[in-house]
């Protein structure tokens, strides 16, 4: 019996990957927030603890995997030249800089903060990557969005 | 130094009946990347430039240049 490839088991086209970005970029903040609050949360058991910094964990690196596109690796040379292309790499680019400077603001913000308020590090790991890889997301999801064309 | 990057690009993609998108398809990139760069937002490499302008039949040169 010789191998048979599935005919409804294709990798997804560039088109419908190109697609999922866009509208999935879009729900990363609400995971990111939702999964914020569960972390807050101190009134849980340990178990439960530990799964939701896991869960947390697991999210943050999915979406930067996403954000540095590298999801894209197993695609044919094609799909992965129309969706890594410049315009996407610059786009990328200014969003990774949004994070950062997000990141650097947050961090002023909880330096201050913690004159008046004690913040433990939990909280404050938690404020600063999910607030930077949020304002990344978002500002990828904006420039990614679709836009009429010219010619339609 | 205030250089903007001008182009023909809508103009003579029209010319040759070419969308956006099929317009990409020749060159490997998106219709967005297409449209931010007829639009002036987005400044292509001159690899993207140059394959622009092979697939529109074109001296590059006639297709950009800088506005001052």
């Amino acid at each position: 019996m010789s191998y048979s490839r599935r005919p409804d088991f294709d990798l997804p086209t560039a088109e419908e990957a190109e697609r999922s970005r866009r509208t999935m970029l879009w729900l990363a903040p609400a995971i990111m927030l939702q999964q914020a609050s569960r972390l807050m949360d101190s009134g849980q058991s340990l178990g439960s603890q530990i799964f939701d910094v896991a869960t947390w964990m697991v999210l943050t690196l999915a979406i930067l995997w996403v954000l540095a596109g590298w999801p894209v690796r197993w695609l044919s040379e094609r799909d992965q030249l129309f969706l890594n292309d410049e315009g996407q790499q610059a786009m990328r680019g200014q969003s990774m800089r949004w994070g950062l400077i997000a990141t650097s603001l947050i961090g002023c913000a909880l330096m201050i903060a913690q004159i008046w308020v004690a913040i433990d590090s939990k909280t404050a790991i938690n404020a600063l990557v999910s607030g930077g890889i949020v304002v990344a997301a978002l500002r990828l999801a904006w420039l990614n969005r679709e836009d009429p064309a010219d010619d339609e | 130094m205030n250089d903007r990057l001008g182009n023909r690009l809508k103009e003579r993609r029209t010319e040759l009946g070419l969308t956006q998108a099929e317009l990409g398809d020749i060159c490997l990139v998106t219709r967005k990347t297409i449209n931010t760069v007829e639009n002036g937002v987005f400044v292509p490499s001159t690899i993207l430039a140059l394959r622009l302008a092979e697939a529109l039949n074109e001296p590059v040169e006639r297709l950009f240049w800088l506005d001052r």
